[in-house]
């Protein structure tokens, strides 16, 4: 298992320098990201989600500050930390090694230039220059998320409808062969059925060119269906990490398990929901302790006092909670794996 | 990917509408109005202005010859091809009719010269003079705008934005005599009077290199002008521009493309952050024709501006309107060139012309 | 049956941009009971949040009729009017967008108590402002009336539209997205408020969303209305429609969402359109608008005339499928060129 070690992420914590004091975007986030894996960041609005994925290929914005902790990544038995890479080196990483979609990139073509030229043009930047080489292989990754690819690469921007977009994207997003893809809300912004076609799609490319995926999102039905690992954030830290099954149906977190009862699900009949009582936090002054505890309906005088650490519960899963046995108690026949 | 059958929604529409329709042939039409009726209101307006030029003339010969009324109106009646008992409608026919014509007519003052021949000999340096001035001031505010918007809040964008808010809030005429009384009287770097006119007068105009560095040195300081006055406009233009080019998405993914900054400047900001620019630009080459009248005559310069002026204090109803048709179908063009450019240069705009 | 308390008579809308007509609504048939729970969804564009529009008098139909109460809203005149409008409220879709930056909480929400003559003074004003903020749940109200909106997150100022929308004591509300932009954490405590107010205040909710799930939880004791580029396709009683839909169209859009579930998301049955992309509402197909992604074409019936809303068999539905209401069931339309 360890030589399919894609990315590494170690201890990692980002602060915004805003006019108020220091935004804790990102704390001490570690995961580990293995070849052909899909994993999703699920967790509310604001938990930092946007923050790590973007230090990966150094696109913070300016106000941002990478604390501590590394992200090495590895490719043919080389391994490096990003966060150490050179502009030029960096140039070179971005795209080639990992390539980030993001947030609601209805937007993410030049407008005046025709799509192949996009593509001519990303090949360019990566040494890439046989013309005729790269139109091949557009054609090809165009004709695998299911488009007219002639069509679609003659084509400027502005003729093609959103989910059409998206897709051309995401058939440029592999058009170097990365290793990491990250997609931030891939489908937010799209129709349903629109978004099933882009699902689809993505689940045949992955099969294919076995990349890895880090998928960000805060549809729980989602992550259900596209990963393989999924890790909770809450309040810029990662607060659990285990394989889909195990998150969906041995959740150990109040706040993953919080996340769970909210959501409706369409093939049962009446739902019984309960929101997350209160609102997320303040980052610049966050609680003490667990930053969960004020919102949590297991916590303790030990949760405000004490932060817990994340730590391995059993096999792969892992949590920062000091009590998952209540929470291991409460999901009790609330639902189970149907197998 | 199939087609979908295409079911036009709209009624069936008389000829006419097709006419309407068609783009092309619609801003024809409301630019051929517009002209009209500019021409129209201007018309109207040269004679509602005090005096005649008749009158003009004959308060200068009472003055300088000490001629009787009498006298004077008679040579001055009998030089000028003027009736001034001629009804406002009549004479307006009358243009109208010349102009269907294509004649602008001959001029008032100065018996038996075309207008369109005054114009033809004065325009050339105006072109050459303002329009040089354009094409620097907008490169340079293209050029400076752009650095303001990358370096956006730095030093160097804040010395660079308060420059151009300072360039583009003193009128150029400002400028311009600031640069004769600084420049030329009190430092004495050049001497004001031998750069009056467009070219030295004791040099014959040709291909000989004395002759282009006289047009030039003579053109020089109106150019200054023109660009110091205009340029501050362009930078904070362009660096609006291209400040909300930068947060657009396609210039963020480019980054993570890993495209080289040069290929980003260019084709993915410099490109887009333009667009706008180049519509303004063709608007303001309207208004090169017209050149600046203050500035014209600040520094002497026979332009078309200096003669336009030369004309209204003269009440030289045919030039003043031969002149102003002139500007204001250059203005009128150049705002259909804009929208033509426009759709040259951005694909978007292009389509949904075409249907 | 009651008489409806407001009542779309084959209501048309359509609108002009330059030359060309954009048919957003066509013939839309529907009633809505008192204290009913109902929903409108449907994909983007499909004319949900125009419908809203007309049902509170911000749209007038270009053709069709609107009763209130069962009065002809175009020949209510004076006070009637009046009357109409503060009983039918509409919450607008961006939370950001309907309140005024400039303005504090307080002013905002007192200045329509004013302008309806509701309260004289300032300090009755006051009293009801705050009345009102606690009902949504915005309490201690002390933190929030002199807020400016940009000081509250996306949750509290989604109550506070809710809040604004009651000021009038409104017989109907029009939520239009309400929840779309607020966390899924928060998202089922304002809906939970929404189903008390109709017990508490007596308002009937119309619900416009474009999550069906979301709907199913909302209105699961009421009625869903699906619709699909400007026409209702399905209605009826909102187990039935999640649960066991007829129409081709609900069926692909509930075989298209995600459950929250990986083995159930992943062992979904799922249908495959014909084709993905959305007709233009210009150029719209001939015959059942559904047909060109219908997998269940039928040539020269589906194309040919729009089918229209009628009662299906012995359900309770009511839905516009040619095939269906002929009594021909559902057959798969054999796709030639697959590959
Ligand atoms: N440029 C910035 N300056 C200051 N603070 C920022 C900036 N960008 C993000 N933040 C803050 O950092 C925190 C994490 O933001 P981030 O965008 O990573 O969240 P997210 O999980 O991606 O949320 P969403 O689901 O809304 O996209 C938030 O509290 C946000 O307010
Ligand atoms: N004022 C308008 N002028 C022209 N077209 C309009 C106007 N308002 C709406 N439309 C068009 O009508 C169609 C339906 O719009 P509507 O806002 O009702 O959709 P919706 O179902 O609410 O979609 P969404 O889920 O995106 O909010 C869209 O195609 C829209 O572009
Ligand atoms: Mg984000
Ligand atoms: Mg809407």
């Amino acid at each position: 298992m360890e030589d399919n070690l894609v990315l590494s992420v170690q201890d990692v914590s980002i602060i915004y320098q805003v006019a108020r004091g220091n935004v804790k975007a990102t704390n001490n986030v570690s995961f580990d990201l293995y070849k052909g894996e899909a994993l999703a960041l699920i967790g509310e609005s604001g938990s930092g989600k946007t923050t790590v994925s973007l230090s990966f290929i150094k696109m913070l914005p300016s106000a941002a500050k990478v604390t501590t902790g590394k992200a090495l990544y590895t490719r043919e038995g080389k391994t490096v930390n990003i966060f150490e890479l050179n502009e030029e080196r960096m140039r070179a990483f971005r795209w080639q090694d990992c390539a980030m979609v993001f947030q609601g990139a209805q937007n993410a073509f030049n407008p005046v230039l025709k799509i192949k030229e996009q593509f001519f043009d990303t090949a360019k930047a990566h040494g890439w220059r046989k013309r005729k080489e790269v139109y091949d292989r557009a054609l090809e990754l165009l004709k695998l998320v299911r488009l007219d690819p002639e069509r679609v690469l003659e084509s400027y921007p502005h003729e093609l409808s959103g989910g059409m977009k998206q897709r051309t994207l995401l058939a440029l997003g592999v058009l170097l062969d990365p290793q990491v893809v990250i997609l931030d809300e891939p489908t937010t912004a799209l129709d349903i059925l629109t978004q099933r076609a882009i699902i689809d799609v993505l689940k045949e490319m992955q099969g294919r060119l076995g990349f890895s995926i880090i998928f960000i999102s805060h549809d729980l039905a989602l992550a259900a269906e596209m990963a393989s690992q999924v890790a909770t954030m809450y309040a810029g830290e990662m607060v659990e990490l285990g394989t889909v099954d195990e998150i969906f149906y041995e959740s150990l977190h109040p706040y993953t398990l919080g996340l769970l009862q909210s959501v409706p699900r369409l093939e049962r009949g009446q739902d019984e929901l309960t929101s997350i009582k209160g609102n997320p936090p303040d980052l610049i002054d966050p609680p003490s302790g667990c930053k969960f505890h004020p919102r949590c309906d297991f916590a303790e005088a030990k949760c405000a006092e004490k932060k817990p650490e994340f730590a391995t519960y059993e096999k792969e899963h892992k949590v920062a909670c000091w009590f998952p046995e209540k929470v291991i108690e409460a999901r009790q026949g609330l639902w189970e794996k149907a197998s | 990917m199939q087609a979908l059958p295409a079911k036009s929604q709209t009624q069936p529409f008389s000829f006419l509408e097709k006419i309407w329709r068609n783009y092309t042939l619609r801003t024809v039409i409301q630019s051929i109005f517009t002209v009209w009726a500019v021409i129209t209101f201007i018309f109207f307006l040269v004679r509602l202005m005090p005096g005649n030029p008749i009158e003009i003339y004959v308060n200068y010969l009472i003055n300088s010859e000490n001629l009787t009324y009498e006298q004077a109106y008679n040579r001055a009646a009998s030089q000028f091809q003027f009736d001034p008992s001629a009804s406002w409608l009549e004479q307006y026919f009358g243009y109208i009719g010349q102009l269907l014509r294509g004649n602008l007519g001959e001029s008032i003052t100065s018996t038996g010269t075309k207008v369109i021949d005054q114009i033809m000999r004065f325009l050339p340096w105006t072109v050459f003079c303002v329009g040089l001035a354009l094409l620097l001031s907008f490169v340079l505010g293209m050029l400076f705008g752009m650095i303001a918007a990358y370096y956006r809040n730095s030093w160097i964008d804040n010395l660079i934005s308060i420059i151009a808010a300072i360039l583009g809030a003193v009128p150029d005429y400002i400028w311009g005599l600031m640069i004769i009384i600084i420049c030329g009287v009190q430092l004495k770097w050049f001497n004001v009077g031998d750069l009056r006119g467009t070219f030295d007068p004791s040099l014959q105009p040709g291909f000989t290199f004395a002759f282009i560095f006289s047009v030039i040195q003579h053109a020089l300081l109106p150019i200054l002008t023109y660009v110091m006055g205009t340029v501050g406009f362009w930078i904070l233009a362009m660096r609006g521009s291209t400040t909300s080019t930068l947060g657009e998405d396609y210039v963020n993914i480019a980054r993570a493309r890993g495209l080289s900054q040069g290929r980003i400047i260019t084709a993915y900001v410099g490109r887009n952050a333009s667009l706008p620019l180049f519509t303004l630009l063709a608007i303001n080459i309207g208004f090169v024709i017209g050149g600046s009248i203050i500035v014209e005559e600040l520094f002497v310069y026979k332009g078309l501006g200096s003669f336009l002026f030369w004309s209204i204090t003269q009440r030289d109803y045919t030039t003043m309107q031969g002149i102003l048709l002139m500007i204001t179908i250059a203005v009128v063009f150049s705002n259909m060139l804009a929208d033509l450019l426009y759709s040259r240069l951005d694909p978007r705009v292009r389509i949904s012309g075409d249907s | 049956m009651e008489e409806p308390i407001l009542e779309f008579k084959k209501i048309s809308r359509s609108f002009k941009k330059g030359r060309t007509v954009i048919p957003v609504l066509q013939d839309i048939d529907l009633q809505v009971q008192p204290l009913e729970y109902l929903c409108l969804v449907g994909e983007s564009g499909c004319g949900k949040t125009t419908s809203g529009k007309i049902l509170t008098g911000l749209l007038r139909p270009s053709s069709g009729q609107l009763f209130f109460e069962g009065r002809d809203v175009s020949t209510l005149k004076g006070a009637d009017y009046t009357h109409y409008r503060r009983s039918v409220q509409i919450i607008h879709q961006d939370p950001y967008a309907s309140l005024n930056p400039t303005h504090t909480i307080y002013n905002s929400m007192s200045f329509p108590l004013f302008r309806h003559k509701l309260v004289k003074t300032r300090e009755q004003a006051r009293a009801r402002v705050a009345e009102l903020l606690e009902v949504v749940g915005l309490t201690p109200v002390r933190d929030v009336i002199d807020k400016y909106p940009h000081q509250l997150s996306g949750g509290q100022r989604q109550r506070v539209s809710i809040a604004r929308a009651l000021t009038t004591q409104p017989k109907v509300i029009v939520a239009d997205e309400s929840v779309s932009m607020v966390d899924v954490s928060i998202r089922i405590s304002i809906l939970n408020m929404l189903m008390a107010m109709r017990e508490t205040l007596g308002v009937t909710f119309v619900f416009i969303t474009h999550d069906l799930a979301l709907a199913k939880y909302f209105a699961w004791k009421g009625r869903i209305a699906v619709m699909y580029l400007g026409r209702i396709v399905e209605i009826g009683p909102t187990p039935e429609i999640t649960l066991s839909p007829e129409h081709p169209y609900t069926k692909s859009l509930l075989s298209a969402i995600p459950e929250p579930d990986p083995d159930k998301t992943r062992t979904k049955e799922q249908i495959r359109l014909r084709s993905e992309d959305i007709p233009r509402l210009t150029e719209l197909p001939a015959g059942c608008s559904f047909h060109p992604r219908c997998p269940w074409f039928v040539p020269g019936l589906c194309d040919k005339s729009v089918p229209s809303l009628e009662p299906f068999a012995a359900s309770e539905l009511r839905l516009a499928c040619t095939p269906l209401s002929q009594g021909k069931g559902l057959n798969l339309f054999e796709t030639r060129n697959l590959a």
